[in-house]
C-alpha cells in the first residue's frame, strides 16, 4: 500500500511540475560549419558570431528562464562529414533548430536529406538549390538568411549600371564554384535588363593560379569593368594581376572582397566595388568588433554577424512558441520584420529566402572599405 | 598573335623552369622522378614566408634564407629517405614510394605548422607593373624571369666548369665506375639534393609573391613533371626549353581554347611525346628507374 501510495506521489509530482512550465534544461541548438576545412574562415566567423550572440542571451537570464546551449560540428568542408554530423545533430543531440553553413555544396548535399526530418536549418549558402526544389517549391527545413544569389546579383548588376553608370562588363569566373556559377546568371541577365552589354566572359579552373592571359582577353575587349564573382584567395590574385597587366577600371566582387581581403590584397584592391551584409561604420557593429577584437585579437567579418543574428532569432522565436522543432520551424518560416544587424528580416514562405532584404554597397579607398548606399533588388 | 600573351607565356614558362629545373637534377643522377621537390618548394616557401614577416627584410635575404632552408631540408631528406635505398641497391621502385612519402611528410608539416589557410607575402616591390611601350609586365614576373635565368646559367657552368660539377656529370652518367675513380659518390648525391632544394626554395618563394601561399602549392610540380618529360627526363637544358614551351603553349591554349579545355591538350602533347619521341626534344635518353 505505502508503495503503490510512494508511486502515486512521484506521478502527480512529476505532472504537476510539467504542468507549472518549469524550466526543462538547457535549449539545445546545432551549429553545423567548416571549422577546419577549406572555408573554415567562413564557417568559423559564424560559428563566433553564434556564440557572441548566446552568451549574451544567456548573460540576460537565457529565453525563458532557460539557458542555450550550441553544438558545434566540423564539416571539415567535406559533404560525408556534414551529412553525418546533420543526421546526428537530428536523431541524438535533439537540437530545436541548427545554423547552417555558408557554403553552396554542403547546403545542397543536406537540403534533400533535410526533408527526412523536422528540424529547421537556419542558413547563408546563397546558391537557390540549397532552399529550393527543381518543382520551384522550398524543402521544408531549408531558410536562407540572406539574399540569394539571384537577388545579389541583381543587386550588383543594378548598382554598376544605374549607380555607377558602367556598361560594358566582362565577367571571370570559377566554374567549378557552385557560389562563383549561381551569382553568375543573375548579374548577366540584370546587367542586360538596365541596358549594359557583357562583351566577354571567361570560366577557370580552380587549379589556376596565373589569370593575366585570360584578364588580357577580357580588357582588350573594351570593358568598363570585370564582375568577379570569386572566393577571396582567387580574388587577390585576379585583382593583383589585373592590375598587373594595366587594367585601371572597376572591379565588381561579391562578399568575399569584404575586409579583411583589402589588407590582403594590398593597393591594389582600391577601386574595388563589392556587396556586403554590414557595414563597419554603424555604431553598434563597430562596437562588437571593437570589443570582439579586444577579446580574441581577430577580425568580425561578415559572417560572424550572420551567425549572430540568427541566434538572435531562434532566441526570440523560441522565447515565443518553445524549442519544439516544429513550432520553431514554423514561426521561421512565418519571421516579419525582425531587426537584425543585418538589416531587416522578413522569410518569404514560398521561398524560403528572405524578402526585400537590403545590402551595403562599398567601394575600397585606401584599403578601406567606404560605405556608399544601402541597395535591394527592385521588386 | 599578341606580344602581350608571349610576355605572358615567357614568364608562365620562367616558374616552370626553375621547378622543373630542381626536378631534372635528381633525375639526371638517381634516375627517379621526385615528387617530394613540390611540397619542399611549399614548406621553404613558408620558412621564407615567415622569416619575411617577422623581420621586414627585403626579397633578396629572404630568396636566400628559402633557398638555404630549402638546400638543408632536401639535404637531411635525402639521408632520411634515399640514403639506404641507394647504398643497398634494392628495387628503385623503393626511391619512388619514398619521394611520395616524404612529400606526403612535408605536406603533413606544412598543413599542421599554417593551417589550411592561405598566406599572402607582405609587398617587396613599390610598382607591381612595368611598362614597355604598349606592353606591361608584373614586376615580379620580370624579377622572377631575371632570377630564374641567372639561377640557370649559374647552375649550368658549375655542372660544366667545376670539379663538382664534373662530380655530379660522372656519378649521373656510371655511379659504380665514378666511384672506382675516387669520386665520393655519397657526398655528391648529397650536393645534388642540396642544390635542387635550394631550386625548390628559389621557386617556392616566387611562386608564393606570384600564387599566394597554401599547402597544396607544390602540387605545381606537375607542370615541371611535364615541362621535363617535354624537355628530355634528366636534361637540365631540356628541361629549361621544355618548361618555357609549356608556359608559350599553356598561355596560348588559354587564349584560344580556353581555360577549360587547356590541361587536356597539355596532357595529350605530353602523351605524344611519351608515345614518339619519350626522349623528348634534348633528346637524352635515359631509362627511368621508377
Amino acid at each position: 500500500m505505502r508503495k503503490v501510495f510512494f508511486m502515486l506521489l512521484v506521478v502527480l509530482l512529476t505532472l504537476s511540475m510539467a504542468a507549472s512550465g518549469a524550466p526543462k534544461g538547457d535549449i539545445v541548438i546545432g551549429c553545423l560549419q567548416d571549422i577546419t576545412g577549406v572555408t573554415s574562415t567562413l564557417g568559423k566567423m559564424v560559428q563566433e558570431g553564434a556564440n557572441w550572440a548566446l552568451n549574451e542571451i544567456n548573460a540576460a537570464g537565457g529565453v525563458n528562464g532557460r539557458k542555450i546551449r550550441m553544438i558545434t560540428y566540423d564539416t571539415k568542408a567535406d559533404v560525408q562529414e556534414a551529412i553525418n554530423a546533420f543526421t546526428r545533430m537530428c536523431t541524438r543531440d535533439r537540437v530545436s533548430a541548427i545554423i547552417g553553413p555558408p557554403v553552396a555544396n554542403i547546403g545542397i548535399a543536406i537540403a534533400p536529406i533535410s526533408e527526412n526530418y523536422d528540424v529547421p536549418v537556419l542558413g547563408f549558402a546563397i546558391d537557390d538549390r540549397v532552399t529550393m526544389k527543381d518543382d520551384g517549391t522550398p524543402y521544408k527545413n531549408m531558410f536562407l538568411f540572406q539574399p540569394s544569389a539571384r537577388q545579389q546579383g541583381a543587386i550588383m548588376a543594378n548598382f554598376a549600371v544605374k549607380e555607377k553608370g558602367l556598361k560594358k562588363f566582362g565577367i571571370i569566373y570559377n566554374q567549378a564554384n557552385a557560389y562563383s556559377v549561381s551569382l553568375l546568371e543573375p548579374f548577366k541577365d540584370a546587367a542586360r535588363q538596365a541596358g549594359a552589354q557583357i562583351l566577354v566572359e571567361v570560366p577557370y579552373q580552380p587549379t589556376d593560379r596565373d589569370f593575366k592571359t585570360m584578364l588580357n582577353k577580357i580588357v582588350s575587349a573594351g570593358v568598363d569593368a570585370i564582375y568577379a564573382p570569386n572566393y577571396t584567395q582567387e580574388l587577390i590574385l585576379i585583382t593583383q594581376q589585373a592590375r598587373a597587366i594595366g587594367f585601371e577600371g572597376q572591379l565588381i566582387c561579391g562578399l568575399d572582397a569584404c575586409p579583411p581581403f583589402p589588407a590582403l590584397c594590398g593597393p591594389e584592391s582600391n577601386g574595388i566595388i563589392y556587396i556586403n551584409n554590414i557595414t563597419e561604420t554603424e555604431p553598434q557593429i563597430q562596437g562588437i568588433i571593437a570589443e570582439y577584437k579586444q577579446k580574441t585579437g581577430n577580425d568580425a567579418t561578415n559572417k560572424f554577424f550572420l551567425g549572430y543574428d540568427v541566434m538572435k532569432i531562434l532566441a526570440k522565436v523560441i522565447g515565443e512558441v518553445g524549442d519544439n522543432p516544429v513550432a520553431v520551424r514554423a514561426a521561421v518560416e512565418n519571421l516579419k520584420g525582425y531587426q537584425g544587424l543585418t538589416g531587416n528580416i522578413t522569410i518569404d514562405p514560398k521561398t524560403h529566402q528572405t524578402k526585400g532584404l537590403e545590402m551595403v554597397m562599398h567601394e575600397i579607398e585606401n584599403q578601406l572599405p567606404k560605405m556608399l548606399k544601402r541597395y535591394a533588388v527592385p521588386e | 598573335m599578341s606580344l602581350q600573351i608571349i610576355i605572358n607565356g615567357f614568364a608562365l614558362g620562367s616558374v616552370y623552369a626553375l621547378i622543373a629545373t630542381g626536378f631534372s637534377l635528381i633525375f639526371n643522377i638517381l634516375k627517379f622522378s621526385n615528387f617530394s621537390h613540390g611540397a619542399l618548394m611549399t614548406l621553404s616557401a613558408f620558412i621564407g614566408y615567415f622569416v619575411s614577416v617577422r623581420t621586414g627584410w627585403s626579397l633578396v635575404p629572404i630568396v636566400l634564407i628559402s633557398m638555404l632552408a630549402g638546400g638543408v631540408i632536401a639535404y637531411i631528406g635525402e639521408f632520411v629517405a634515399f640514403r639506404k635505398i641507394t647504398l643497398r641497391q634494392t628495387s628503385p621502385v623503393y626511391f619512388f614510394v619514398s619521394s611520395i612519402t616524404l612529400a606526403t611528410l612535408y605536406e603533413g608539416i606544412v598543413t599542421i605548422w599554417v593551417g589550411p589557410n592561405f598566406y599572402n607575402y607582405p609587398r617587396f616591390f613599390k610598382s607591381l607593373v612595368i611598362r614597355f611601350g604598349d606592353f606591361v609586365i608584373s614586376t615580379s614576373d620580370l624579377i622572377m624571369f631575371i632570377s630564374s635565368a641567372v639561377a640557370l646559367i649559374l647552375l649550368m657552368l658549375f655542372i660544366q666548369k667545376t670539379r663538382l660539377g664534373r662530380a655530379l656529370r660522372s656519378v649521373s652518367f656510371d655511379r659504380d665506375t665514378a666511384g672506382l675513380m675516387g669520386i665520393n659518390v655519397s657526398g655528391t648525391i648529397q650536393l645534388a639534393f642540396f642544390i635542387s632544394g635550394a631550386l625548390a626554395g628559389l621557386s617556392g618563394v616566387f611562386l608564393g609573391i606570384n600564387y599566394t601561399l597554401y599547402p597544396q602549392l607544390g602540387n605545381l610540380v606537375v607542370k615541371g613533371f611535364i615541362a621535363s618529360v617535354i624537355g628530355g627526363l634528366g636534361s637540365i637544358l631540356g628541361a629549361v626549353i621544355g618548361a618555357v614551351l609549356l608556359g608559350l603553349m599553356e598561355t596560348l591554349l588559354i587564349n584560344y581554347v580556353g581555360s577549360g579545355y587547356a590541361p587536356v591538350f597539355t596532357f595529350l602533347i605530353m602523351l605524344v611525346f611519351l608515345l614518339v619521341r619519350p626522349r623528348g626534344i634534348a633528346g637524352i635518353n635515359i631509362q627511368e628507374k621508377a
